[in-house]
């Protein structure tokens, strides 16, 4: 079954053509990968998934539904954490966990997901005291903390440390393992390559290939994502 | 209703930790009210105070809080849950309700069982007196809010509209003590029905037209605020 459908999707911000024409699929249960060049146009796509984007062209469908009409039909099936979106700096850690969970019709146990996220520790600190990384821990799992069926991650893993991102990558795994839908923006070719059953690499507001990471390798001739991912960026530079 | 009450909790907790809030809003009249507290006439101070409250919490901190929230992307995080906007208003607008109640209980009680005031003489035109004017303010604040490019200047912009604004309309200090020409500025003020709204409603006759207007001015305001506010 699919669960997020996009065709044609085109959309500008003046004269810059961020996304030109941009057409995939994501099945349930899939780990979908969207990497690419900064300002290659990956915000601008997820942002027109969840419905903060009107596309000026082409079709998107998330669940079922258009997310530009109908952006909390969606939203209340959809977790997401945005590459830019912060929290009031006097917010505390558990207070935010549990505001946003009563946000949901269902959501997943608060406490647990915090504890999962090894936020536990940090419960009464504000947000504006965080480290980067236990920012961005507390994005990824203020995205969870809805029990959504589908999980949009715009740069994944950025700011963490070495150990949080492996951390991560278990995480994500056991979403996985659950059946979630993950759409994830990374930078990072190894956790791709990792985590992602296939991913779009975006160029200059198109898809430049798209694949599972085995294909893009082959057809590179090359021996890992990350090189597959150089080649791909060298062709018709 | 539940994101409406975690929410609304969540902003009035905000409010209580901010010190600025805390102080302009419950330290502050207060202690006005002990500087004054010589005069004889303090049931025309007081009502002027809640006013005053009202003012700092809907023309200054409201929109300074919805300019940082738009420019730091909290309210586009909060577009991608499943809260309506609306919530997410009221929300804000019951912690500002509460917040400036707060403020106005201890004004007024420490008036009232310190320092002698005359207990409101009609005590539910005050207290309508006191919800239509926050409403009053918080309209303001959000046209505000809505006309300002960044949080900086939501900030700047409701500083230098809330100051002159509670004392030319008698909210800091009461008009009979203005010259001439600036009392008759006060005349042209939002705030200005509102302070006699509340000084017809503590000690006096609660008029009819005073209230009228304050709607008016809220329905405008309104208006205004949803044609012209933007979440990013
Ligand atoms: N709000 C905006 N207004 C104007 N131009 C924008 C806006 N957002 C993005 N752009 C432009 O659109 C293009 C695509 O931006 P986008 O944020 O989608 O890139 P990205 O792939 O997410 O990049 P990064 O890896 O740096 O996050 C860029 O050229 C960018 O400058
Ligand atoms: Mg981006």
């Amino acid at each position: 079954m699919t669960v997020i459908e996009v065709e044609d999707l085109s959309k500008s911000y003046g004269d810059t053509r961020a996304v030109d024409g941009v057409t995939f699929a994501v099945k349930r249960g899939e780990t979908f990968g969207v990497l690419g060049h900064n300002g290659a146009g990956k915000t601008t796509t997820v942002e027109c998934l969840v419905g903060l984007r009107r596309p000026d062209r082409g079709r998107v469908r998330v669940l079922g539904e258009d997310p530009a009409r109908r952006r909390r039909a969606v939203a209340r099936r959809m977790g997401v954490q945005l590459q830019e979106g912060e929290l009031p700096d006097r917010m505390r850690v558990a207070e935010a966990m549990r505001v946003f969970a009563t946000l949901y019709d269902r959501p997943g146990d608060w406490r647990e997901v915090m504890e999962r996220w090894d936020l536990g520790h940090l419960g009464g600190k504000a947000y504006g005291d965080l480290s980067g990384g236990q920012k961005q821990r507390l994005k990824l799992a203020l995205a969870l903390v809805g029990g959504p069926e589908l999980v949009v991650l715009d740069e994944l893993t950025t700011g963490l440390d070495p150990v949080a991102r492996r951390e991560t990558w278990t995480l994500i795994g056991d979403l996985k393992a659950s059946g979630t839908t993950v759409v994830l923006v990374s930078h990072f070719m190894d956790e791709a390559e990792e985590l992602c059953d296939r991913v779009a690499v975006f160029r200059r507001g198109r898809i430049a290939a798209l694949g599972t990471p085995r294909e893009l390798t082959g057809r590179t001739g090359t021996g890992s994502l990350e090189e597959a991912y150089l080649a791909l960026a060298e062709e018709r530079r | 209703m539940r994101a409406f009450r975690s929410l609304s909790g969540s902003e009035l907790r905000l409010l209580f930790r901010d010190p600025g809030s805390l102080f302009f809003m419950v330290a502050f009249p207060a202690m006005l009210l002990v500087l004054n507290s010589g005069s004889d006439d303090l049931e025309i101070f007081v009502p002027g105070y809640l006013a005053m409250i009202l003012a700092i919490g809907g023309i200054a901190t409201l929109p300074a809080v919805m300019g940082t929230y738009r420019e730091r992307k909290v309210l586009r995080r909060l577009a991608t849950t499943p809260v309506s906007p609306l919530v997410l208003l009221t929300g804000q607008i019951a912690a500002q309700l509460v917040m400036g109640l707060a403020g106005a209980v201890i004004v007024g009680g420490v008036a009232v069982l310190g320092f002698g005031v005359a207990p409101p003489a009609h005590p539910a035109a005050l207290a309508l007196a006191f919800v239509l004017s926050a409403l009053m303010c918080y309209a303001i604040g959000f046209v505000i809010a809505a006309v300002a490019p960044r949080a900086r200047t939501a900030e700047l912009i409701g500083l230098l509209v809330m100051f002159p604004m509670i004392f030319l309309a008698g909210a800091a200090i009461p008009r009979e003590g203005l010259a001439g020409e600036l009392r008759e500025m006060g005349e042209y003020l939002p705030l200005t029905q509102a302070v006699t709204a509340l000084r017809d409603s503590w000690a006096g006759t609660p008029s009819i037209t005073t209230f009228l207007l304050i709607s008016g001015i809220i329905i405008l305001g309104t208006a205004l605020a949803v044609a012209l506010f933007r979440w990013e």
